[in-house]
């Protein structure tokens, strides 16, 4: 009996702590449950959280925003010179400081369509450089189009970023046809991708105002320009054949009546006073074409040869040739054909330095010469005079955004007839002392 | 002629300013092993040069070659011609570019997955969202979980333009930092699949690759790859901005001979000869 009560104890005992064990490990098991499930919470959380920044970062990748600044001092030979390399010097004055650019630019890229704008910060104020939308087509990804402001899509050297370019500015050629670069219309573009065997060719159209690209249109006719480009990349044998043909077809609208046109055989302007003139559309038209070379030298580095050549009519005034504008005075218009050139060769040294020589020309009325100018009788006038420039610079990149350019403009112009006595003349009978040296500092971000 | 001496000697020196004894390597991350592996070697055998060797993508790579910030630029991935232009602007040249080895783009699954073979169809089918349910494909019914590169990626640039072709990845692809992270996430995920580097190959299971669905499959073996059977096969590049001189070619010349080519096989990639 006595064994018996002590067996039931025992097992009464041994079932008691098992049970209790039992309750210990359920408990156990359902905190450790509870803490898994909350870890999972945590984890799920922290995988939303990711993909919510993820979402917010992807997003923020679209967003580009690059810029650059151009400081720079320049000293003339002389003062109060008209000056293509950053603009004339106030009277009285050869050397200064400026801030040539001070771009900022924001690119949103949504991979088939783009938000570019684009602004300048200078001494002279805030300007705007490009604003402007293109859509590409989702299927084949070669054409596109693009509406705003936008840079002319003819030659090489408007597409040739200022950031870039190893010399500080344009050529005259260029500043003169094409002031400021951009302008408001529509682009189309055709840019083969590069698994197409067209990848080396590629096609620009425009449909632009005719005006500036801070000025507001004035007729009713619009401009038509374009480029046709070749890409030969030989990797091969490292060396890269690029060029070009491009056409600009448009017409301005005179609000004089005083047309003055040249006779090559008189070799002077015959005026056309016909009272139509006012309100007529006259010819802008340039042709041009384009080439460009690269080779690497070994030791040296790559050189570069970029060449140019642009020929047409240009309606100008007495005083400039540059693009006729009619503005709200009456002024005659002058129609020159004209013609300009340049070469430039770049040569790399190592990484970090760049030797420039660059020779360009630009006569903006090829039916005369300097000798016909200041004869007596003949309404030629300064602008009408060719000019020659032979830039030689030095660019010495510091690192990836900081680089420093030495740049010497020399000027040449055309000389008028040595017997004149118009006084506007006068000064160029000789070679204006015009030259020009630039040291700039840019940076690039 | 004294004063032409001066001018020449001056350009040359620092002509060949670039050439001096450290070399920095940037680039691609599907071939930062095989580049360490190379540059240990190469350092071992010649102390005076050092060769500094940092992954980050072939597009980084690129863009630092552009920068000036390397000497070479390692990619698994042939360069664009916007970035040839960007060569162009900068240095007037195009770029060199030389085939350093071959590698075969494996397609990776879990080791639990009884999906054995794929063919390039099926494989941009489910990389671009067309095919969502492993069960679509011979496996389970569960939804496909993509891994991929990040976009700076030369891998991920490779597997677009030949695999999808040209195709857009799904929304819902993962981007992962580097083919290992790929790896480690399809090792650890039952109904995962990713692609990367066949060298990269460890701790999963190969997919076999059909050209379509009457070819058989293929691993990427060194002998399918080099046999060309294996359909998703590339080159691997070295890139330098201008023509190597000096220590840069030495370094880049011994990388192609025999001794340089031995540790591609070492490392699981393939030789070019």
């Amino acid at each position: 009996m006595r064994i018996a009560c002590i067996a039931f104890c025992l097992f009464v005992g041994t079932f008691g702590l098992l049970a209790q064990e039992k309750a210990e490990q359920d408990s156990l098991y359902t905190e450790l449950k509870e803490k898994l499930a909350e870890l999972k919470g945590q984890v799920d959380g922290l995988n939303e959280s990711y993909l919510e920044t993820k979402t917010t970062v992807d997003a923020l990748k679209k967003i580009k925003v690059t810029g650059y600044i151009q400081s720079q001092f320049q000293t003339a030979e002389s003062d109060g010179i008209g000056s293509f390399a950053g603009g004339n010097f106030p009277s009285g004055v050869h050397s200064r400081f400026q801030v040539r650019r001070g771009r900022v630019k924001f690119n949103y890229d949504n991979d088939l369509t783009q938000y570019v704008l684009q602004i300048d910060v200078t001494q002279n104020g805030v300007g705007i450089k490009d604003a402007y939308a293109t859509i590409k087509e989702p299927w084949m990804k070669t054409l596109s189009l693009t509406g705003g402001i936008f840079d002319r899509p003819f030659g090489f050297e408007i597409s040739y970023s200022s950031s870039n370019r190893e010399s500080p500015e344009r050529t005259r050629l260029y500043q003169t046809l094409f002031p400021g670069e951009r302008e408001l219309g529509a682009k189309l573009e055709v840019t083969p991708p590069e698994t197409s065997p067209l990848s080396f060719v590629n096609l620009k159209l425009g449909v632009l105002n005719g005006v500036l690209n801070t000025a507001n249109e004035n007729d009713n006719y619009k401009d038509l320009l374009g480029r046709a480009g070749v890409q030969i990349p030989l990797v091969e044998q490292g060396l890269a054949i690029d060029g070009g043909v491009s056409l600009y077809s448009g017409k301005v609208r005179s609000n004089s009546r005083a047309l003055y046109k040249m006779d090559s055989g008189l070799k002077n302007y015959v005026i056309d006073s016909t009272s139509s003139n006012v309100g007529g559309y006259f010819d802008r038209t340039y042709v041009g074409g384009d080439a460009q070379i690269y080779y690497d030298l070994p030791v040296l580095g790559g050189l570069s040869l970029r060449g140019e050549f642009i020929t047409g009519k240009q309606p100008g005034t007495s005083g400039s040739s540059q693009f006729y504008n009619p503005g709200g005075t009456v002024t005659p218009l002058y129609h020159r054909n004209f013609a300009g050139w340049y070469v430039n060769y770049i040569q790399n040294i190592g990484l970090q330095h760049q030797f420039v020589l660059r020779y360009d020309e630009y006569d903006p009325n090829t039916d005369v010469q300097g000798s016909d100018i200041g004869i007596a009788g003949k309404n030629l006038t300064a602008a009408d005079l060719k000019y020659t420039t032979l830039g030689i610079g030095w660019v010495y990149h510091w690192d990836a955004n900081v680089k420093f350019t030495l740049y010497y403009d020399l000027v040449t112009n055309e000389t008028v007839n040595a017997f004149t006595t118009t006084t506007a003349l006068l000064p160029f009978k000789e070679d204006l002392k015009d030259n020009v040296l630039t040291i700039r500092m840019q940076y690039k971000f | 002629m004294k004063w032409m001496s001066i001018v020449v000697g001056f350009l040359l020196s620092i002509g060949v300013g670039v050439a001096a004894e450290t070399i920095t390597v940037k680039g691609s991350d599907t071939m930062v092993i095989l580049a360490q592996r190379w540059a240990e070697l190469y350092m071992l055998k010649h102390p005076d040069v050092t060769i500094q060797v940092t992954g980050g993508g072939s597009g980084t790579g690129i863009s630092a070659l552009i920068n000036g910030t390397t000497d070479i630029c390692n990619s698994s991935r042939p360069m664009k011609q916007s970035e040839r232009d960007k060569l162009k602007q900068r240095y007037n040249t195009l770029g060199v570019e030389i085939k350093s080895a071959r590698d075969g783009l494996a397609v990776y699954v879990n080791e639990s997955n009884p999906v054995k073979e794929l063919t390039l169809a099926q494989i941009k089918a489910i990389y671009t969202g067309k095919i969502t349910n492993w069960k679509e494909l011979g496996g389970p019914d569960a939804k496909i979980i993509l891994y991929s590169r990040e976009n700076n990626s030369g891998t991920y640039v490779y597997f677009k333009d030949n695999v999808l072709e040209g195709e857009d990845y799904a929304a819902a692809t993962q981007s992962m930092p580097g083919t290992a992270a790929v790896v480690n996430a399809v090792a650890k995920d039952k109904f995962g699949i990713g692609y990367g580097g066949a060298a990269y190959g460890k701790g999963i299971r190969f997919v076999k690759v059909k050209k379509d669905v009457k070819s058989a499959g293929f691993e990427p073996t060194p002998e399918n790859v080099k046999s060309g059977n294996y359909p998703i096969s590339r080159y691997l590049y070295l890139y330098t901005r201008s023509r190597p001189s000096g220590a840069l070619k030495q370094y880049i010349d011994w990388i192609l001979s025999d001794e340089g080519q031995q540790i591609v096989s070492k490392v699981g990639y393939f030789p070019i000869r």
